[in-house]
């Protein structure tokens, strides 16, 4: 979220010239969701109904000849004398016969979208046209403005009346190349609606956001992909056309500061719009990572009881009555016990065999490690 | 004249730094818990050594007292009855088939459900009964230290979470038996061939040892071992037959 206590205000040439604060609007939640799901029932609401006539195709007393004549049972045409007479009619597969299920000019062409969500949207675009990096992302070519959001002084916008002198203005603040990629961008339309007033297919350009009455518009609109709106009737389909966010927005200085009183504050509602208050993000810090692993959460929280089970290697065993170092384990005293009766059989002078005499010294050599 | 430029090192995100002490501290645990088990472990080492030789002092001692009151009974012309033995081993020597209904019980109660099957028996008054109730089917006898410590060391199995596990450190033994003051493998060969006041619960923590068929072969099972066979009690004979199947 970007937030900046202040924001820069530039003249027509491109230099400083006083600084503005920066409304809450532009630091609120941004929900792609909701921008999309309005833009795309509010597209709906400027449709003009359209439809085949409801007679096309059924404007004759054809009847079914039946079965019995070798033909299909298709509705024929009556009469006789002419080729028209037999030929099949009203069904989708003849000529001249109608179409399967013909759009009707009673479809539902309008949708009612919520006042709240129309304004959270609206909000939501402000608040992602402030984000350069989503203004870049949409495409647009902002490498050379000094700040986003860009705020020009009022004198340099309000006296335009030329569109020569609004291209030098656009020119000068080094927006200009977001026009250069509309004018490139044109090309004609793949499809059916290159017949239907609607042949080429432009980019959007920069979005110029004016208070009150001013000459700007009649300036600007002969430039290609560059937009005019009043900052009190902000339109979502200019925010955020085609329901992406991050629109490359100019605004003068006025209009800026007039975002306060349009949308309200955190502290304070809106003064146009009756009783709207700025929503406010569901969590204020969003690296939750970070905090769940603070010290603090960590001392609060109990430790964990999940037990890791390894699985149990098998077990190999050896026999103790032949292996020594497994009775060793078993019974440490073994040794000694060994050491002991073999000693006591030597004493009495019991001749002991080669096989136990050798086992005697391995016993010894074993003990004495 | 030049002048070391002195080198800054790049600074370390805090998140790191921590994690660092973190596993360090449990790395200094986890050795001051392998020190303390090492420490542990040496001197249960050397409780098992004192208890060992203990009982071989004890077994010693019971041998030459048996000894001299034999002589002193020889000397002065009277007879020296031995103690009645207290502890029986009985294996089972007929298979599965035709066995009627109350033997069957009986050698299920005994825990003797396999051919060659062998368990330590307490012996009184009921035991005795109970032999006597399935004589044709196993043999029996008083085993002497030597066949118990064999049987023990080498087909030893424990019963843990109601599984046969075998009989490969003092670890299990103790987690098994420690609240009886048994904790190796020799407490266990001590109250079997003492008959100890832990007898019972030492006997139903070791599994029913699984013998081999006897090396040479038996004689006749179903004949009584007095008549020649193999079936019934043969005192302390039995440790020539136990011999022979382990």
């Amino acid at each position: 979220m970007t937030t900046r206590p202040f924001v820069q205000v530039f003249d027509a040439q491109n230099k400083v010239v006083g600084k503005v604060k920066l409304p809450n609007v532009l630091t609120t939640p941004i929900r792609p969701d909701l921008v999309n799901f309005v833009h795309t029932n509010l597209n709906k609401n400027a449709r003009q109904a359209y439809g085949a006539a409801p007679y096309a195709g059924e404007q004759t007393s054809a009847e079914s000849w039946g079965t019995g004549r070798a033909v299909a049972r298709i509705p024929r045409v009556p009469g006789s004398g002419t080729h028209r007479s037999g030929q099949g009619a009203f069904g989708n597969m003849c000529r001249g016969g109608r179409m399967y299920g013909p759009n009707k000019t009673w479809r539902r062409w309008n949708r009612k979208v919520n006042v709240n969500q129309k304004r959270y949207a609206v909000v939501s675009a402000l608040a992602a046209s402030a984000v350069p990096a989503l203004v870049m992302a949409r495409g647009h070519r902002i490498n050379g403005i000094n700040e986003v959001p860009l705020v020009i002084a009022n004198e340099s916008v309000d006296t335009l009346q030329k569109t020569k002198a609004a291209v030098e203005l656009l020119k000068k603040i080094n927006a200009y190349a977001d026009v250069t990629k509309v004018i490139d961008s044109k090309h004609i339309r793949a499809g059916a609606g290159k017949a239907r007033n609607r042949r080429y297919k432009v980019r959007k350009g920069p979005l110029v956001v004016v208070s009150g009455k001013t000459t700007v518009s009649q300036a600007l609109r002969n430039i290609p992909g560059v937009e005019v709106a009043n900052v009190s009737r902000l339109n979502l389909l200019k925010l955020a056309p085609g329901g992406h966010l991050g629109r490359f927005i100019i605004w003068t200085k006025s209009a800026f500061e007039q975002l306060d009183s349009t949308f309200g504050t955190f502290a304070k509602s809106s003064a146009q719009k009756k009783g709207y208050t700025l929503p406010r993000p569901m969590i204020a810090n969003a690296d939750i990572v970070r905090l769940v692993n603070s010290d603090e959460i960590q001392a609060a929280v109990r430790a964990s009881k999940v037990v890791v089970k390894r699985p149990t290697a098998p077990v190999r065993r050896s026999n103790p009555l032949k292996n020594l170092r497994a009775m060793i384990k078993l019974n440490p005293a073994a040794v000694s016990t060994r050491r002991t009766q073999v000693k006591s059989l030597k004493s009495k002078g019991i001749k002991v065999s080669k096989k136990n005499q050798l086992r005697a010294k391995l016993v010894a050599a074993t003990f004495n490690q | 004249m030049s002048q070391k430029v002195a080198t800054k090192t790049a600074p370390v995100p805090e998140s790191i730094l921590k994690k660092r002490a973190t596993s360090q501290k449990k790395a200094v645990d986890v050795a001051k818990l392998g020190r303390a088990q090492q420490l542990r472990n040496s001197r249960l080492n050397s409780v098992y050594f004192k208890r060992a030789e203990k009982y071989v002092s004890e077994y010693h001692k019971t041998e030459r007292e048996a000894i001299r009151l034999n002589r002193i009974a020889k000397n002065s012309g009277t007879f020296y009855v031995p103690p009645a033995a207290k502890v029986a081993f009985v294996i089972r020597i007929r298979g599965i088939n035709g066995v009627s209904p109350k033997p069957r019980k009986v050698l299920k109660l005994l825990r003797l459900l396999q051919l060659n099957n062998g368990v330590f028996v307490k012996l009184n008054k009921a035991s005795i009964n109970m032999l006597k109730l399935v004589e044709p089917y196993v043999a029996y006898g008083f085993p002497n230290l030597k066949s118990i410590k064999e049987l023990i060391y080498k087909r030893g199995h424990l019963k843990i979470d109601g599984q046969r596990i075998p009989l490969t450190s003092n670890d299990m033994v103790e987690k098994q038996l420690g609240k009886f003051g048994i904790i190796c493998v020799e407490d266990i060969i001590h109250e079997i061939t003492t008959c100890g006041k832990h007898f019972k619960q030492v006997n139903n923590s070791l599994w029913p040892f699984k013998l081999n068929c006897p090396r040479g072969g038996f004689n006749m099972k179903k004949t009584p071992f007095l008549q020649g066979g193999d079936a019934g009690n043969r005192e302390h004979l039995i440790n020539n037959l136990i011999h022979r199947m382990n």
